[in-house]
């Protein structure tokens, strides 16, 4: 992989892993779709995508300081004491509830996900079932807010129908935690199925947004420590590769920024009918080897 | 559902947790790995963080008194 690649696959990643698009799968089809040389199969591939991602951990945790540091302080808070008070405390909780389904399923499945890591064609078929995700997780909240009578009033006022993040129970919470083990699978994004979830478990969009980013961190980071070493020990350009990651975080926090402010009263259907297209013109480039 | 047994077990549940915690990260334990040999820290970290939560578990099972 050359530097100007390193810097391109940093810019992608970062700029397609908070969007509900999968940048994972991006990171795949791409290259092969440019007829780039670099194996995606090698083994220091997967360590360079997880440097990436923790460019992208990085910039959550940049963008969230204030609130990581109450959530810290609220989990010693609660576990010492036995017992939830304060808001960031129950987050605290939430987050520990999401985090374990999803930590269990990815050391679990980690081989066999690994196996079809390498292939474009399932990349792109699987960024179509994520569009078809998306597209349904709106179809059932626009149910949701005609039950509630909802559909005549403006956007602001039907995203404030639903609740805040902390708000949502802990089984909810763990099923969301467990949808990002789906992410592991190339082409199926990650804070797609998280907000997702956080739209079925009644959350307005942007709450749902920022529950998914937050959940992602801690996920991101531990993958990161155990991934990392490898890359530092197999002789790859690790100054190039952090460069990238560097990139990869800037272009994170612009992401996160502007996804924020979009859910506002924005909603998934836009990402949805992008991955049904992305992910079938893709199947078709790949297959006719264009 | 507060009470002493429950919060027992899960006391316990942590304690198994972190030895196997322990295990996988002297490579004793190999089960579920996708190498045969060697530490597994990945595994490691995971059964860790179950210990904490089944800890964390069992002090809010545990009945508090006034």
């Amino acid at each position: 992989m050359t530097f100007a690649q390193a810097l391109f696959m940093g810019l992608l990643q970062g700029a397609t892993e908070l969007f509900p698009v999968s940048s994972l799968g991006h990171s795949v089809i791409i290259p092969s779709l440019l007829h780039w040389s670099f194996k995606q199969s090698n083994p220091t591939f997967v360590p360079f995508l997880v440097l990436l991602h923790l460019g992208t951990a990085g910039a959550l945790l940049v963008l969230y300081r204030d609130q990581w540091i109450a959530i810290i302080r609220g989990f010693f808070a609660a576990a010492l004491r036995g017992s939830i008070t304060t808001p960031a405390e129950r987050l605290s909780m939430l987050l520990l509830a999401g985090t374990i389904p999803a930590g269990v399923l990815g050391v679990f499945f980690e081989t066999r996900i690994k196996s079809l890591f390498a292939s474009p064609y399932v990349a792109a078929g699987f960024l179509v079932v994520n569009g078809f995700l998306l597209l349904g997780f709106e179809l059932l909240r626009r149910r949701a807010e005609r039950r509630a009578a909802l559909d005549s009033k403006p956007r602001a006022e039907q995203e404030q129908s639903f609740a805040e993040a902390e708000r949502i129970s802990f089984r909810a919470a763990a099923v969301i935690g467990a949808c990002q083990a789906l992410a592991f699978l190339p082409g199926i994004s990650r804070s797609g199925v998280t907000i997702g979830g956080g739209l079925l478990a009644g959350l307005r969009h942007q709450e749902a947004a920022r529950f998914s980013f937050l959940l992602a961190t801690p996920v991101i980071l531990a993958a990161g420590l155990v991934e990392v070493p490898q890359l530092l020990s197999s002789g790859v350009p690790v100054g190039e590769y952090v460069a990238a990651a560097i990139l990869s975080g800037l272009a994170a926090y612009a992401s996160a920024r502007f996804l924020l402010r979009y859910f506002r009263s924005g909603r998934l259907d836009p990402y949805g009918v992008y991955c049904i297209g992305a992910g079938l013109v893709s199947l078709a480039l790949l297959l006719f080897n264009l | 559902m507060k009470s002493n047994t429950t919060a027992i077990g899960l006391g316990v549940l942590g304690i198994i947790f972190l030895l196997i915690a322990a295990l996988y990260a002297l490579g004793v334990l190999q089960i579920l790995a996708s190498t045969t040999s060697g530490p597994h820290y990945k595994h490691a970290i995971l059964f860790a963080v179950l210990a904490v939560a089944s800890f964390v578990a069992a002090n809010f099972a545990r009945p508090k008194t006034a």
